[in-house]
Protein backbone atom coordinates (compact mmCIF):
# COMPACT_ATOMS: atom_id res chain seq x y z
CA UNK A 1 0.00 0.00 0.00
CA UNK A 2 1.52 3.33 -0.97
CA UNK A 3 0.45 6.88 -1.27
CA UNK A 4 2.12 8.66 -4.11
CA UNK A 5 2.73 12.33 -4.31
CA UNK A 6 5.48 12.92 -6.80
CA UNK A 7 6.63 15.35 -9.47
CA UNK A 8 5.29 15.89 -12.98
CA UNK A 9 4.96 13.00 -15.42
CA UNK A 10 8.15 11.67 -16.99
CA UNK A 11 8.07 11.49 -20.76
CA UNK A 12 8.06 9.33 -22.79
CA UNK A 13 6.09 6.91 -20.71
CA UNK A 14 7.17 3.32 -20.31
CA UNK A 15 4.14 1.37 -21.39
CA UNK A 16 5.18 -1.56 -19.17
CA UNK A 17 3.73 -5.02 -19.31
CA UNK A 18 0.17 -3.71 -19.37
CA UNK A 19 0.45 -1.26 -22.25
CA UNK A 20 -2.77 -1.76 -24.21
CA UNK A 21 -1.52 -0.20 -27.39
CA UNK A 22 -3.44 -2.49 -29.75
CA UNK A 23 -2.77 -1.30 -33.25
CA UNK A 24 -2.58 2.37 -32.27
CA UNK A 25 0.48 3.71 -30.48
CA UNK A 26 -0.21 4.79 -26.91
CA UNK A 27 1.11 8.27 -27.63
CA UNK A 28 -1.60 8.63 -30.24
CA UNK A 29 -4.30 7.35 -27.89
CA UNK A 30 -3.02 9.73 -25.25
CA UNK A 31 -3.01 12.71 -27.57
CA UNK A 32 -6.58 11.96 -28.64
CA UNK A 33 -7.65 11.52 -25.02
CA UNK A 34 -6.22 14.90 -24.00
CA UNK A 35 -7.94 16.61 -26.92
CA UNK A 36 -11.25 15.08 -25.77
CA UNK A 37 -10.55 16.14 -22.18
CA UNK A 38 -10.01 19.74 -23.26
CA UNK A 39 -13.28 19.87 -25.16
CA UNK A 40 -15.68 20.88 -22.41
CA UNK A 41 -16.93 24.19 -23.75
CA UNK A 42 -18.98 22.82 -26.64
CA UNK A 43 -22.64 23.82 -26.51
CA UNK A 44 -23.78 20.18 -26.32
CA UNK A 45 -21.37 19.27 -23.48
CA UNK A 46 -22.62 16.45 -21.29
CA UNK A 47 -20.81 15.71 -18.05
CA UNK A 48 -21.76 12.01 -18.00
CA UNK A 49 -20.56 11.46 -21.57
CA UNK A 50 -17.37 13.36 -20.77
CA UNK A 51 -16.54 11.26 -17.70
CA UNK A 52 -17.60 8.04 -19.42
CA UNK A 53 -15.01 8.84 -22.08
CA UNK A 54 -12.42 9.59 -19.38
CA UNK A 55 -13.01 6.23 -17.75
CA UNK A 56 -12.83 4.36 -21.06
CA UNK A 57 -9.69 6.25 -22.13
CA UNK A 58 -8.12 5.45 -18.76
CA UNK A 59 -8.70 1.76 -19.32
CA UNK A 60 -7.22 1.89 -22.82
CA UNK A 61 -4.19 4.01 -21.95
CA UNK A 62 -3.26 3.07 -18.38
CA UNK A 63 -3.50 -0.68 -18.58
CA UNK A 64 -6.42 -0.89 -16.19
CA UNK A 65 -9.17 -3.44 -16.46
CA UNK A 66 -11.90 -1.11 -15.31
CA UNK A 67 -12.22 2.55 -14.39
CA UNK A 68 -14.84 4.82 -12.88
CA UNK A 69 -15.29 8.45 -11.95
CA UNK A 70 -16.96 9.97 -8.91
CA UNK A 71 -17.79 13.65 -8.49
CA UNK A 72 -18.54 15.67 -5.38
CA UNK A 73 -22.12 16.86 -5.08
CA UNK A 74 -22.91 20.34 -3.74
CA UNK A 75 -23.03 18.99 -0.17
CA UNK A 76 -19.56 17.52 -0.45
CA UNK A 77 -20.61 13.87 -0.77
CA UNK A 78 -19.38 11.77 -3.68
CA UNK A 79 -21.60 10.47 -6.45
CA UNK A 80 -20.77 7.85 -9.04
CA UNK A 81 -20.97 9.45 -12.47
CA UNK A 82 -19.34 7.04 -14.91
CA UNK A 83 -17.91 3.52 -15.05
CA UNK A 84 -16.19 1.61 -17.82
CA UNK A 85 -18.30 -1.48 -17.10
CA UNK A 86 -21.15 -2.80 -14.97
CA UNK A 87 -18.95 -4.77 -12.57
CA UNK A 88 -17.04 -1.58 -11.79
CA UNK A 89 -20.26 0.36 -11.34
CA UNK A 90 -21.56 -2.06 -8.70
CA UNK A 91 -18.25 -2.08 -6.88
CA UNK A 92 -18.11 1.71 -6.76
CA UNK A 93 -21.66 1.82 -5.47
CA UNK A 94 -20.55 -0.52 -2.66
CA UNK A 95 -17.64 1.83 -2.02
CA UNK A 96 -19.99 4.77 -1.64
CA UNK A 97 -22.47 2.83 0.46
CA UNK A 98 -19.77 1.48 2.77
CA UNK A 99 -18.17 4.91 2.91
CA UNK A 100 -14.70 3.44 2.47
CA UNK A 101 -12.32 2.66 -0.38
CA UNK A 102 -9.57 4.13 -2.55
CA UNK A 103 -11.76 6.67 -4.36
CA UNK A 104 -13.02 8.18 -1.11
CA UNK A 105 -9.49 8.31 0.31
CA UNK A 106 -8.11 9.95 -2.85
CA UNK A 107 -10.93 12.47 -2.70
CA UNK A 108 -10.51 13.33 0.97
CA UNK A 109 -6.70 13.43 0.91
CA UNK A 110 -6.31 15.02 -2.53
CA UNK A 111 -3.59 12.47 -3.25
CA UNK A 112 -3.17 9.45 -5.48
CA UNK A 113 -3.81 6.12 -3.72
CA UNK A 114 -2.62 2.69 -4.77
CA UNK A 115 -3.30 -0.51 -2.86
CA UNK A 116 -3.35 -4.24 -3.41
CA UNK A 117 -6.56 -6.01 -2.39
CA UNK A 118 -4.40 -8.55 -0.55
CA UNK A 119 -3.08 -5.82 1.79
CA UNK A 120 -6.21 -3.74 2.21
CA UNK A 121 -8.55 -5.71 4.44
CA UNK A 122 -7.42 -3.74 7.50
CA UNK A 123 -7.81 -0.38 5.80
CA UNK A 124 -11.14 -1.01 4.06
CA UNK A 125 -12.72 -4.05 5.78
CA UNK A 126 -16.12 -3.67 4.09
CA UNK A 127 -14.95 -2.66 0.66
CA UNK A 128 -11.97 -4.98 0.08
CA UNK A 129 -13.93 -8.28 0.02
CA UNK A 130 -16.31 -6.80 -2.56
CA UNK A 131 -13.33 -5.79 -4.73
CA UNK A 132 -11.80 -9.28 -4.43
CA UNK A 133 -15.14 -10.94 -5.20
CA UNK A 134 -15.46 -8.76 -8.30
CA UNK A 135 -12.06 -10.06 -9.41
CA UNK A 136 -9.95 -6.98 -8.76
CA UNK A 137 -6.50 -7.35 -7.20
CA UNK A 138 -4.95 -3.91 -7.62
CA UNK A 139 -6.78 -0.70 -6.83
CA UNK A 140 -5.77 2.84 -7.62
CA UNK A 141 -7.48 6.22 -7.35
CA UNK A 142 -6.37 9.72 -8.29
CA UNK A 143 -8.14 12.95 -7.33
CA UNK A 144 -9.83 15.20 -9.88
CA UNK A 145 -8.07 18.28 -8.63
CA UNK A 146 -7.32 21.84 -9.68
CA UNK A 147 -4.71 23.20 -7.30
CA UNK A 148 -6.31 22.75 -3.87
CA UNK A 149 -9.83 22.26 -5.19
CA UNK A 150 -10.73 18.55 -5.29
CA UNK A 151 -13.95 17.91 -7.16
CA UNK A 152 -13.93 14.12 -7.46
CA UNK A 153 -11.74 11.08 -8.12
CA UNK A 154 -10.86 8.60 -10.83
CA UNK A 155 -10.75 4.90 -9.86
CA UNK A 156 -8.56 2.42 -11.74
CA UNK A 157 -8.71 -1.31 -11.02
CA UNK A 158 -6.64 -4.26 -12.25
CA UNK A 159 -7.51 -7.95 -12.22
CA UNK A 160 -3.92 -8.93 -11.46
CA UNK A 161 -1.86 -8.04 -8.42
CA UNK A 162 0.56 -5.80 -10.23
CA UNK A 163 0.99 -2.14 -9.22
CA UNK A 164 0.55 0.73 -11.61
CA UNK A 165 3.97 2.15 -12.49
CA UNK A 166 4.96 5.64 -11.39
CA UNK A 167 4.66 6.74 -15.00
CA UNK A 168 1.15 5.31 -15.22
CA UNK A 169 0.12 7.02 -11.99
CA UNK A 170 1.55 10.30 -13.26
CA UNK A 171 -0.41 9.92 -16.47
CA UNK A 172 -3.58 9.08 -14.59
CA UNK A 173 -3.11 12.17 -12.42
CA UNK A 174 -2.46 14.33 -15.49
CA UNK A 175 -5.63 13.08 -17.20
CA UNK A 176 -7.62 13.62 -14.01
CA UNK A 177 -6.31 17.17 -13.63
CA UNK A 178 -7.08 18.13 -17.22
CA UNK A 179 -10.57 16.68 -16.76
CA UNK A 180 -11.00 18.68 -13.54
CA UNK A 181 -9.93 21.94 -15.21
CA UNK A 182 -12.37 21.30 -18.03
CA UNK A 183 -15.22 20.54 -15.63
CA UNK A 184 -14.57 23.64 -13.54
CA UNK A 185 -14.50 25.84 -16.66
CA UNK A 186 -17.71 24.29 -17.87
CA UNK A 187 -19.35 24.83 -14.49
CA UNK A 188 -18.33 28.49 -14.48
CA UNK A 189 -19.77 28.91 -17.96
CA UNK A 190 -23.01 27.18 -17.01
CA UNK A 191 -23.32 29.22 -13.83
CA UNK A 192 -22.87 32.42 -15.82
CA UNK A 193 -25.57 31.24 -18.22
CA UNK A 194 -27.99 30.56 -15.38
CA UNK A 195 -27.26 33.95 -13.78
CA UNK A 196 -27.82 35.66 -17.13
CA UNK A 197 -31.16 33.86 -17.57
CA UNK A 198 -32.19 34.87 -14.06
CA UNK A 199 -31.22 38.49 -14.71
CA UNK A 200 -33.07 38.58 -18.04
CA UNK A 201 -36.15 37.13 -16.35
CA UNK A 202 -35.96 39.79 -13.62
CA UNK A 203 -35.60 42.59 -16.17
CA UNK A 204 -38.43 41.20 -18.30
CA UNK A 205 -40.74 40.85 -15.34
CA UNK A 206 -40.20 44.51 -14.44
CA UNK A 207 -41.40 45.45 -17.92
CA UNK A 208 -44.30 43.01 -18.01
CA UNK A 209 -45.63 44.07 -14.61
CA UNK A 210 -45.77 47.71 -15.76
CA UNK A 211 -47.45 46.69 -19.01
CA UNK A 212 -50.03 44.62 -17.15
CA UNK A 213 -50.73 47.54 -14.80
CA UNK A 214 -51.39 49.74 -17.82
CA UNK A 215 -53.61 47.17 -19.47
CA UNK A 216 -55.68 46.63 -16.31
CA UNK A 217 -55.94 50.38 -15.75
CA UNK A 218 -57.39 50.79 -19.24
CA UNK A 219 -59.74 47.78 -19.26
CA UNK A 220 -61.04 48.37 -15.72
CA UNK A 221 -60.93 52.18 -15.80
CA UNK A 222 -58.89 52.41 -12.63
CA UNK A 223 -55.64 54.22 -11.84
CA UNK A 224 -52.32 52.53 -12.49
CA UNK A 225 -51.73 52.33 -8.74
CA UNK A 226 -55.11 50.65 -8.18
CA UNK A 227 -54.32 48.26 -11.03
CA UNK A 228 -51.16 47.24 -9.19
CA UNK A 229 -53.16 46.62 -6.01
CA UNK A 230 -55.55 44.38 -7.97
CA UNK A 231 -52.60 42.47 -9.45
CA UNK A 232 -51.03 41.93 -6.04
CA UNK A 233 -54.28 40.82 -4.41
CA UNK A 234 -55.11 38.39 -7.19
CA UNK A 235 -51.57 36.96 -7.10
CA UNK A 236 -51.80 36.47 -3.34
CA UNK A 237 -55.35 35.04 -3.38
CA UNK A 238 -54.49 32.60 -6.16
CA UNK A 239 -50.97 31.83 -4.95
CA UNK A 240 -49.41 33.07 -8.17
CA UNK A 241 -46.09 34.78 -8.73
CA UNK A 242 -46.68 38.42 -9.60
CA UNK A 243 -44.49 38.30 -12.71
CA UNK A 244 -46.23 35.19 -14.07
CA UNK A 245 -49.66 36.66 -13.42
CA UNK A 246 -48.63 39.92 -15.10
CA UNK A 247 -47.44 37.96 -18.11
CA UNK A 248 -50.78 36.11 -18.31
CA UNK A 249 -52.67 39.39 -18.09
CA UNK A 250 -50.45 41.04 -20.71
CA UNK A 251 -51.01 38.12 -23.08
CA UNK A 252 -54.72 38.07 -22.20
CA UNK A 253 -54.57 34.49 -20.93
CA UNK A 254 -56.39 35.84 -17.90
CA UNK A 255 -59.18 38.34 -18.68
CA UNK A 256 -58.71 41.63 -16.90
CA UNK A 257 -62.25 41.39 -15.53
CA UNK A 258 -61.18 38.38 -13.45
CA UNK A 259 -58.97 40.70 -11.42
CA UNK A 260 -61.63 43.32 -10.88
CA UNK A 261 -63.05 41.84 -7.70
CA UNK A 262 -61.52 39.83 -4.93
CA UNK A 263 -63.20 36.56 -3.95
CA UNK A 264 -65.58 37.01 -1.03
CA UNK A 265 -65.71 40.73 -1.59
CA UNK A 266 -69.14 42.26 -1.89
CA UNK A 267 -69.95 43.61 -5.35
CA UNK B 1 -7.34 48.26 -15.86
CA UNK B 2 -5.97 46.75 -12.66
CA UNK B 3 -6.10 50.21 -11.12
CA UNK B 4 -9.82 50.18 -11.75
CA UNK B 5 -10.74 46.69 -10.66
CA UNK B 6 -8.08 45.82 -8.11
CA UNK B 7 -8.51 48.60 -5.63
CA UNK B 8 -11.17 47.14 -3.45
CA UNK B 9 -12.75 43.79 -4.13
CA UNK B 10 -15.58 44.46 -1.70
CA UNK B 11 -16.82 47.35 -3.80
CA UNK B 12 -20.30 46.72 -5.15
CA UNK B 13 -21.00 46.16 -8.82
CA UNK B 14 -22.55 49.61 -9.22
CA UNK B 15 -19.43 51.44 -8.14
CA UNK B 16 -17.14 49.14 -10.10
CA UNK B 17 -19.12 49.69 -13.29
CA UNK B 18 -19.16 53.42 -12.73
CA UNK B 19 -15.38 53.33 -12.39
CA UNK B 20 -15.05 51.30 -15.58
CA UNK B 21 -17.06 53.93 -17.44
CA UNK B 22 -14.90 56.71 -16.03
CA UNK B 23 -11.76 54.78 -16.92
CA UNK B 24 -12.90 54.26 -20.51
CA UNK B 25 -13.90 57.91 -20.85
CA UNK B 26 -10.50 59.16 -19.67
CA UNK B 27 -8.30 56.63 -21.41
CA UNK B 28 -9.99 56.42 -24.79
CA UNK B 29 -10.81 60.09 -25.46
CA UNK B 30 -14.55 59.41 -25.46
CA UNK B 31 -17.38 61.90 -25.21
CA UNK B 32 -19.68 59.29 -23.70
CA UNK B 33 -19.62 55.84 -22.21
CA UNK B 34 -22.54 53.81 -20.87
CA UNK B 35 -23.16 50.37 -19.43
CA UNK B 36 -26.64 49.32 -20.50
CA UNK B 37 -28.65 46.31 -19.34
CA UNK B 38 -31.20 45.04 -21.81
CA UNK B 39 -33.96 42.50 -21.94
CA UNK B 40 -35.76 41.73 -25.13
CA UNK B 41 -35.07 44.40 -27.70
CA UNK B 42 -37.37 46.91 -26.09
CA UNK B 43 -36.10 47.55 -22.62
CA UNK B 44 -32.84 49.16 -21.57
CA UNK B 45 -31.56 50.36 -18.23
CA UNK B 46 -28.44 52.51 -18.08
CA UNK B 47 -26.57 51.05 -15.10
CA UNK B 48 -23.70 53.49 -15.22
CA UNK B 49 -22.43 56.18 -17.52
CA UNK B 50 -19.88 58.94 -17.94
CA UNK B 51 -19.43 61.81 -20.36
CA UNK B 52 -21.82 64.29 -21.92
CA UNK B 53 -23.04 61.92 -24.62
CA UNK B 54 -23.48 58.98 -22.26
CA UNK B 55 -27.27 58.96 -22.17
CA UNK B 56 -27.73 60.37 -25.66
CA UNK B 57 -26.93 57.27 -27.67
CA UNK B 58 -28.91 54.90 -25.49
CA UNK B 59 -31.98 57.18 -25.38
CA UNK B 60 -31.85 57.69 -29.15
CA UNK B 61 -31.75 53.99 -29.87
CA UNK B 62 -34.59 53.16 -27.50
CA UNK B 63 -36.57 56.03 -28.96
CA UNK B 64 -35.97 54.96 -32.54
CA UNK B 65 -35.94 51.20 -31.95
CA UNK B 66 -32.78 50.84 -34.03
CA UNK B 67 -29.05 51.28 -33.77
CA UNK B 68 -25.72 49.65 -33.00
CA UNK B 69 -26.34 48.83 -29.33
CA UNK B 70 -29.57 47.01 -30.15
CA UNK B 71 -27.73 45.08 -32.84
CA UNK B 72 -24.76 44.29 -30.60
CA UNK B 73 -27.19 42.98 -27.97
CA UNK B 74 -29.20 40.96 -30.49
CA UNK B 75 -26.22 39.40 -32.29
CA UNK B 76 -23.57 39.20 -29.55
CA UNK B 77 -21.06 40.76 -31.97
CA UNK B 78 -19.40 44.18 -31.44
CA UNK B 79 -20.62 46.94 -33.73
CA UNK B 80 -17.91 49.47 -34.55
CA UNK B 81 -18.93 52.67 -36.31
CA UNK B 82 -15.87 54.94 -36.54
CA UNK B 83 -17.68 57.44 -38.77
CA UNK B 84 -21.40 57.90 -38.29
CA UNK B 85 -21.49 60.39 -41.18
CA UNK B 86 -20.63 57.48 -43.46
CA UNK B 87 -23.50 55.46 -41.92
CA UNK B 88 -26.03 58.04 -42.95
CA UNK B 89 -27.15 56.23 -46.04
CA UNK B 90 -26.38 52.78 -44.75
CA UNK B 91 -27.64 50.60 -41.95
CA UNK B 92 -29.25 53.12 -39.62
CA UNK B 93 -30.00 56.35 -41.47
CA UNK B 94 -32.42 57.59 -38.81
CA UNK B 95 -30.20 56.78 -35.85
CA UNK B 96 -27.02 58.05 -37.53
CA UNK B 97 -28.61 61.36 -38.49
CA UNK B 98 -30.01 61.86 -35.00
CA UNK B 99 -26.69 60.97 -33.33
CA UNK B 100 -24.80 63.37 -35.60
CA UNK B 101 -27.33 66.07 -34.77
CA UNK B 102 -26.38 65.55 -31.09
CA UNK B 103 -22.68 65.80 -31.95
CA UNK B 104 -21.86 62.09 -31.77
CA UNK B 105 -19.57 61.17 -34.66
CA UNK B 106 -18.43 57.65 -33.78
CA UNK B 107 -19.94 54.84 -31.76
CA UNK B 108 -18.64 51.49 -30.61
CA UNK B 109 -21.05 49.06 -29.02
CA UNK B 110 -19.73 45.92 -27.33
CA UNK B 111 -22.09 43.15 -26.20
CA UNK B 112 -22.09 41.84 -22.62
CA UNK B 113 -22.12 38.29 -23.93
CA UNK B 114 -23.24 35.21 -22.10
CA UNK B 115 -23.65 32.41 -24.61
CA UNK B 116 -25.99 31.98 -26.32
CA UNK B 117 -27.40 35.45 -25.58
CA UNK B 118 -26.33 38.49 -23.64
CA UNK B 119 -27.43 40.87 -20.90
CA UNK B 120 -26.70 44.27 -22.45
CA UNK B 121 -23.99 46.39 -24.00
CA UNK B 122 -20.99 48.56 -23.19
CA UNK B 123 -21.30 51.62 -25.39
CA UNK B 124 -18.56 54.08 -26.24
CA UNK B 125 -18.97 57.19 -28.34
CA UNK B 126 -16.89 60.13 -29.53
CA UNK B 127 -17.51 63.61 -30.79
CA UNK B 128 -14.93 63.07 -33.53
CA UNK B 129 -14.73 60.34 -36.18
CA UNK B 130 -11.97 57.74 -36.06
CA UNK B 131 -11.37 54.10 -35.25
CA UNK B 132 -10.78 52.76 -31.77
CA UNK B 133 -7.14 51.68 -31.52
CA UNK B 134 -6.51 47.95 -31.08
CA UNK B 135 -5.25 48.60 -27.58
CA UNK B 136 -8.35 50.56 -26.62
CA UNK B 137 -10.63 47.99 -28.20
CA UNK B 138 -8.90 45.25 -26.22
CA UNK B 139 -9.27 47.27 -23.00
CA UNK B 140 -12.92 47.94 -23.76
CA UNK B 141 -13.63 44.25 -24.41
CA UNK B 142 -12.02 43.32 -21.10
CA UNK B 143 -13.97 46.08 -19.34
CA UNK B 144 -17.18 44.71 -20.86
CA UNK B 145 -16.40 41.23 -19.53
CA UNK B 146 -15.58 42.58 -16.07
CA UNK B 147 -18.79 44.61 -16.01
CA UNK B 148 -20.81 41.61 -17.17
CA UNK B 149 -19.45 39.36 -14.41
CA UNK B 150 -19.82 42.09 -11.80
CA UNK B 151 -23.50 42.42 -12.68
CA UNK B 152 -24.15 38.67 -12.90
CA UNK B 153 -22.47 37.78 -9.61
CA UNK B 154 -24.05 40.75 -7.84
CA UNK B 155 -27.20 38.61 -7.88
CA UNK B 156 -25.66 36.51 -5.10
CA UNK B 157 -25.63 39.56 -2.82
CA UNK B 158 -28.98 39.60 -1.00
CA UNK B 159 -31.28 42.56 -0.47
CA UNK B 160 -30.76 46.16 -1.38
CA UNK B 161 -26.98 45.79 -1.41
CA UNK B 162 -27.39 43.35 -4.30
CA UNK B 163 -28.57 43.67 -7.85
CA UNK B 164 -32.16 44.39 -6.79
CA UNK B 165 -31.01 47.59 -5.10
CA UNK B 166 -28.97 48.57 -8.12
CA UNK B 167 -31.84 47.94 -10.51
CA UNK B 168 -34.36 49.80 -8.34
CA UNK B 169 -32.69 53.08 -9.22
CA UNK B 170 -32.19 52.57 -12.96
CA UNK B 171 -34.56 52.43 -15.91
CA UNK B 172 -37.26 54.19 -13.88
CA UNK B 173 -37.69 56.83 -16.60
CA UNK B 174 -39.07 54.13 -18.87
CA UNK B 175 -41.70 52.81 -16.45
CA UNK B 176 -44.28 55.21 -17.87
CA UNK B 177 -43.57 53.90 -21.37
CA UNK B 178 -44.33 50.32 -20.29
CA UNK B 179 -47.52 51.39 -18.56
CA UNK B 180 -48.65 53.39 -21.58
CA UNK B 181 -47.83 50.40 -23.78
CA UNK B 182 -50.25 48.30 -21.73
CA UNK B 183 -52.96 50.95 -22.00
CA UNK B 184 -52.49 51.36 -25.76
CA UNK B 185 -52.57 47.56 -26.20
CA UNK B 186 -55.96 47.54 -24.41
CA UNK B 187 -57.27 50.49 -26.41
CA UNK B 188 -56.35 48.92 -29.74
CA UNK B 189 -56.83 45.26 -28.78
CA UNK B 190 -53.23 44.72 -29.86
CA UNK B 191 -50.13 42.88 -28.63
CA UNK B 192 -47.64 44.70 -26.41
CA UNK B 193 -44.98 44.86 -29.11
CA UNK B 194 -47.42 46.33 -31.64
CA UNK B 195 -48.63 48.81 -29.05
CA UNK B 196 -45.05 49.87 -28.36
CA UNK B 197 -44.46 50.30 -32.10
CA UNK B 198 -47.53 52.57 -32.28
CA UNK B 199 -46.23 54.64 -29.37
CA UNK B 200 -42.81 54.93 -31.01
CA UNK B 201 -44.36 55.90 -34.34
CA UNK B 202 -46.50 58.57 -32.66
CA UNK B 203 -43.41 60.00 -30.97
CA UNK B 204 -41.44 59.99 -34.20
CA UNK B 205 -44.26 61.61 -36.17
CA UNK B 206 -44.86 64.33 -33.58
CA UNK B 207 -41.24 65.03 -32.75
CA UNK B 208 -41.97 64.49 -29.04
CA UNK B 209 -40.28 61.94 -26.83
CA UNK B 210 -41.89 58.58 -26.13
CA UNK B 211 -41.84 59.44 -22.43
CA UNK B 212 -43.85 62.62 -23.01
CA UNK B 213 -46.51 60.89 -25.05
CA UNK B 214 -46.59 57.96 -22.63
CA UNK B 215 -47.19 60.40 -19.79
CA UNK B 216 -50.17 61.83 -21.70
CA UNK B 217 -51.54 58.33 -22.24
CA UNK B 218 -51.20 57.30 -18.61
CA UNK B 219 -52.82 60.55 -17.47
CA UNK B 220 -55.59 59.95 -20.02
CA UNK B 221 -55.01 63.07 -22.06
CA UNK B 222 -54.27 61.04 -25.19
CA UNK B 223 -55.95 57.90 -26.53
CA UNK B 224 -54.84 55.79 -29.46
CA UNK B 225 -58.30 54.53 -30.48
CA UNK B 226 -59.75 57.89 -31.43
Amino acid sequence: MSETNRGRPGWPVDSGPHGRSGDVARDTLLARAFVRLADTLASDFDVVDFLQTLSEDSVAILGAEAAGVMLADPRGGLRLIASSDERMRLLELFELQGEQGPCLDAFSSGRAIQASAADSLGRWPVFTPHASDAGFQMMCAVPLRVRTDVIGALNLFRGIDEPFTDAELDLAQAMAEVAAIGLIQERALRERGLLADQLQAALNSRVVIEQAKGMLAEYLTVTVDDAFTLLRHYARDHNRKLSELASDVAERKIPSAALARRPGQQP
Amino acid sequence: MAAVTGRDITTGAGELIQRLCGFALDQMALSGCALVLMSGAESASVLACAGRHAQTITRLQMELGEGPCLQAYATGVPVLLPDLAAENANRWPTFAAAALAHGVQAEFSLPLSVRPGGIGTFDLCRDAPGTLSEEHLADALVAADIARDAVLYQQYVPGDAGLAGLLATVGTDRIVIHQATGMIAAQLDETMSNALARLRAAAFASGRSMCDIAQDVVERRVRFDE
